[in-house]
């Protein structure tokens, strides 16, 4: 390889993995949209919305966040509650380390600070068929953080008067991260490994009669995971030749 | 605690939360063991585990059988989008499109 194509390698990846997160772009940007109205709803100005999605990039636990201060809860309760919300997080890094090339370590809090949720789902999906560049991952976050803090802003500061008109285009956004999700099943999927989707789907299906979302969504990833840790390696090692 | 206290904490702690592990389970997640098994399937289980959390939102929304049909259709456009051209941007762009058309005709 010369020079200049090595050179070239890690910022060519970038820019694959930021035209792979355009599927998470088209999905994020409206669920950011609704936070930024809804914080300003709350009484946040434009830039504490921002701010939140800035720092802190995860999701479900910012609607959370913003609900509890609203209501006037203690700073340490809506502290606790976000970090118990993205305690699931904690499997993702590891998980991730398994379809990485390599993780070099300048890379690894960058590569950490993005692995949202679909995140993780959008480079485990592509992992499955080859070993994936930090770099492709880097960009695909990237691509993703900058949807999220746009679509933020863009909500905080004119989405009040949008918010009251909902709509069919407003409702077929609503199935973006469905479809996104329903896609990356497709992308990787694997005959051998149906026991760990349908364990993994009925575990967080049950659980959801008893616990809210976030915890009926770790259970049911634990649950399928563990059959799939269950598998002999022969099966993983046939799997791999399909 | 501040306001910006909080941000900056839960921030902080989200970010801990995903980046320790990825530096010191690294090792673990290397091998051919139970562990390294477990973790290579939790990607998959994960998405399986977010299809059901998301679509079940959306059920709840309208807990009809519109809202059935609306969501079978949206999901069988993905699926066969993506075994059509394995582009999962299409798929997802083309499934919300069939999603939102199946409100309008479905409708009142």
């Amino acid at each position: 390889m010369s020079l200049e194509g090595a050179i070239s390698t890690p910022w060519r990846s970038a820019g694959q993995g930021l035209r792979a997160s355009l599927s998470l772009v088209v999905g994020y940007a409206p669920i950011a949209f609704s936070f930024g109205v809804i914080a300003v709803q709350s009484g946040l100005t434009p830039w504490q919305a921002v701010g939140i999605s800035l720092l802190v990039f995860a999701g479900a636990s910012q609607f959370v966040m913003v609900a509890m201060m609203a209501a006037g809860s203690s700073g340490l309760v809506v502290l606790s509650a976000v970090l118990m919300m993205n305690l699931r997080h904690l499997f993702y890094g590891p998980a991730l380390a398994t379809r990485l090339v390599a993780l070099p370590r300048r890379l690894a809090p960058w590569l950490a600070f993005g692995l949202t949720d679909e995140v993780f789902a959008t480079a485990m999906a592509k992992g499955t068929s080859r070993p994936l560049e930090p770099a492709w991952c880097l960009g695909l976050a990237s691509g993703a953080y900058l949807a999220w803090v746009g679509g933020t802003a863009l909500g905080a500061s004119v989405g009040a008067g949008w918010a009251s008109e909902g709509g069919y285009v407003a409702q077929a956004l609503g199935f973006v991260l469905p479809a996104l999700f329903l896609a990356l099943l497709a992308q990787a999927w694997r005959r051998a490994r149906w026991p760990v989707v349908a364990v993994a789907a009925g575990a967080t299906l049950l659980g959801m009669m008893w616990w809210p979302g976030h915890v009926a969504l770790l259970v049911g990833m634990l649950a399928g995971a563990l059959v799939g840790s269950r598998r002999s390696r022969t099966e993983c090692s046939q799997e791999a030749t399909t | 605690m501040t306001w910006w206290g909080i941000v900056i904490a839960a921030g902080a702690g989200t970010f801990l939360i995903r980046y320790l592990p990825l530096l010191y389970g690294t090792r673990l997640a290397r091998g051919e063991g139970r562990l390294s098994r477990f973790l290579g399937a939790l990607g998959l289980a994960a998405i399986a585990a977010l299809i059901v959390l998301s679509m079940s939102d959306l059920w709840w929304q309208a807990p009809h059988w519109r809202g059935g049909v609306r969501l079978g259709l949206g999901a069988m456009a993905v699926l066969l989008v993506q075994r059509l051209t394995p582009n999962v941007g299409l798929a997802t762009l083309v499934g919300a499109g069939v999603y939102g058309a199946a409100g309008w005709v479905l409708a009142d």
